[in-house]
């Protein structure tokens, strides 16, 4: 009952969160100099042509009438169109975000399985070697800057070793991509059984996704690190030991207890690497939605950048939503 | 239940003394050549000031004195195992089994995300190797025991949901869910009402004397342990400076720290102001290093006890005192 009034009160608010962050979104980027109208024409076109294509555009209207006429065709699913691209803003979109989005999601997978372990443990034994690889883990991720350490993977494994296919795209160019279902090149080919398709999207894969993984894996593990060794000084740790439980069993109640900060920072990364992965797109030309905004920023091209920021923006609500049912399902004191 | 020297011993400490030796600083002894016995069935108040070595007392049975403390010298006999010498893990097989400990701010010492009755449950099952439902009509007897109303629901509650008082009585079953052999109550009940308290103190008589369970009863409040103990021993500085049956001790309090510990509690307005006295503080070197540790704050001191570390000393059968003169008579 909680539960669903609870779901019920953020579905509420999920409206007018979005038009603020539009609003938000739509001066940044009017603010940001720059006219498309003279871009589009060219250097030779003539001022008439260009004030022609401005009243086409709606250019010459007063900001407050432009953001309400975005709002009006938003709300039919109109998210205007790329002059970059000529297409939809829409479905350039449906392709680039589920690139960023496969690439992220496996790079934060990785990096669980790196952070949460290795933290754990240099919590657990923080005198120890593992103590001490950790800290010095996490101090070299957050010094080495994520496309410097992509380079480097590509030379190494690419240009030296020959190890993996050119690092160009999701997909090798002779191969046929799978037909799009969630837009996953990995699950699509499974789903259709696309066996080409699938080696070579986990070979293009590969390499963004451990520098990601690596990357990131630094502050997951120092998180949970300090969480948990703080887990394991509470008062109700040492009166567990002070009970004689075992050491796996007190270990696992901290680490519940430490949850919920872990995926608070998991959470945060996620959404922030939906745009945080541009530098990675650009190093392996992953033709993803960062890259496609940015691309939009430098050319005054104003609606692949205010899809991307509601796309990014709908993300984050969403992962924010699931992290407040798992902190639900976590911690007794916010249920009641 | 006075102490005889036939009755058998469950806990013994011989000459036990504990150091912290933090980096860099001077050692610090918090327990100096500690000699405690408590028989079967027995309750021994152990009474002193915060910093008196009390908690380190508790924590040096349990094993868990924490860095950069140790044990430097000494036994701790639990039916006659040297407990110092013991491993780890054989030491936790007795925690919360053979010995268990009840401690104060019960509220943050429970696991916030975890029922009542998990937390309970979890020591059945791992100490006593009880079976879920076991475990679980355990946990319900105890929590029944230790008169928590309407205990089928307070099993499913999870810390937040409970009063301090009710904390306090859950502690209370996870220290006896096992039946314990010893349980060490280290200041448990102070954060109490007081009228809690009398019900709570009342309640862990009845189940100690009901299972011959043996009790570690710390304390800083004097007038609690007259209630509630069969021996008293007054801790100060890591010594124990009198150690007496619980009657013989209030009639008249021998070592001049214990007749101040009492009179501080007293409705006397005139003893208290007796015992409470200002002290002459005294210059550095008027104390050698072996002086007595009471001196510079003792009003009965004389130049003996600047120079002389006083032995305890056996006045009358049961009556122990470590002073060179001790108050004679029932102070009144």
């Amino acid at each position: 009952m909680v539960i669903l009034r609870y779901i019920g009160s953020r579905l509420l608010f999920l409206v007018p969160q979005i038009v603020g962050i539009v609003l938000v979104g739509f001066i940044l980027i009017k603010a940001v100099p720059g006219d498309p109208a003279t871009l589009m024409l060219g250097p030779m076109a003539s001022t008439d042509s260009i004030a022609r294509l401005r009243t086409d555009l709606g250019l010459d209207q007063p900001l407050p009438v432009q953001f309400l006429i975005y709002l009006q065709k938003l709300a039919h699913g109109d998210f205007g169109t790329s002059w970059q691209t000529t297409q939809p803003v829409l479905s350039d979109l449906r392709t680039r975000f589920p690139a960023t989005l496969e690439l992220v999601t496996y790079g934060m997978l990785l990096a669980l399985l790196i952070g949460i372990p290795l933290g754990v443990l240099s919590a657990v034994r923080k005198r120890g070697a593992i103590g001490k690889i950790g800290g010095m883990y996490g101090l070299v991720a957050g010094a080495l800057p994520d496309f410097w350490l992509a380079l480097v993977l590509v030379f190494v494994f690419y240009s030296e070793l020959h190890w993996l296919a050119s690092p160009i795209g999701r997909i090798d160019i002779s191969v046929i991509p799978p037909d799009t279902i969630t837009g996953f090149y990995t699950i699509d080919s499974l789903l259709t059984g696309n066996w080409d398709a699938l080696g070579s999207s986990v070979q293009h894969l590969l390499l963004p996704v451990i520098t990601l993984g690596l990357i990131n894996a630094g502050p997951i593990l120092k998180m949970t690190q300090s969480t948990m060794d703080r887990m394991l000084q509470a008062d109700f740790s040492q009166y567990e030991r002070l009970c004689g439980l075992p050491p796996q069993l007190i270990m696992r109640h901290a680490f519940r207890n430490a949850l919920p900060s872990i995926i608070t920072i998991v959470s945060v990364l996620y959404g922030f690497l939906i745009g945080g992965a541009v530098l990675v797109e650009i190093v392996f030309s992953w033709g993803g939605a960062g890259q496609y905004a940015v691309q939009g920023v430098l050319n005054s091209d104003f609606n692949p950048v205010l899809g991307f920021v509601i796309f990014s923006a709908l993300f984050s609500l969403v992962v924010y939503f699931l992290v407040d049912l798992a902190y639900l399902a976590i911690d007794p004191r916010i249920r009641h | 239940m006075a102490m005889s020297s036939s009755a058998t011993l469950v806990l013994e400490t011989r000459d036990l003394t504990v150091s912290y030796r933090p980096y860099g600083l001077p050692p610090v002894q918090a327990l100096r050549k500690v000699n405690v016995k408590i028989a079967l069935g027995e309750i021994l108040g152990l009474v002193g000031e915060s910093g008196a070595g009390k908690t380190t007392l508790a924590k040096a049975i349990m094993g868990v004195i924490p860095q950069p403390g140790a044990v430097e010298f000494g036994q701790i006999l639990f039916n006659g195992t040297d407990l110092v010498r013991q491993l780890e893990h054989k030491l936790n097989q007795l925690r919360g089994r053979a010995i268990s400990i009840i401690v104060a701010n019960p509220r943050g010492e429970l696991n916030p995300l975890l029922s009542i009755g998990e937390q309970l449950t979890n020591l059945a099952r791992f100490h006593l190797q009880a079976s879920v439902r076991q475990a679980r009509q355990l946990a319900l007897d105890m929590l029944r025991a230790v008169k928590i109303p309407d205990p089928a629901r307070r099993f499913r509650a999870y810390p937040h949901e409970l009063s301090g008082g009710m904390a306090q009585r859950v502690v209370i079953a996870a220290g006896l869910i096992c039946a314990p052999q010893l349980v060490i109550s280290d200041d448990a009940t102070s954060g109490l009402d007081v009228t809690v308290q009398v019900q709570i103190l009342d309640l862990l008589k009845k189940l100690a004397r009901e299972r011959q369970t043996s009790m570690l009863y710390i304390t800083r409040d004097a007038g609690v342990a007259a209630n509630f103990c069969d021996r008293i021993a007054i801790l100060y500085k890591g010594e124990i400076v009198e150690e007496a049956p619980t009657a013989a001790f209030f009639a008249g309090p021998a070592h001049p720290y214990s007749n101040l510990l009492l009179a501080a509690f007293s409705h006397h307005s005139a003893l208290r102001k007796r015992w409470s006295r200002e002290v002459e503080p005294l210059a550095k070197d008027e104390i050698g290093g072996s002086a007595c540790l009471f001196a510079d704050r003792c009003l009965l001191r004389q130049g003996r006890c600047f120079h002389e570390h006083p032995q305890l000393r056996e006045l009358a059968p049961g009556r122990f005192v470590r002073c060179h003169f001790p108050v004679e008579r029932p102070s009144s």
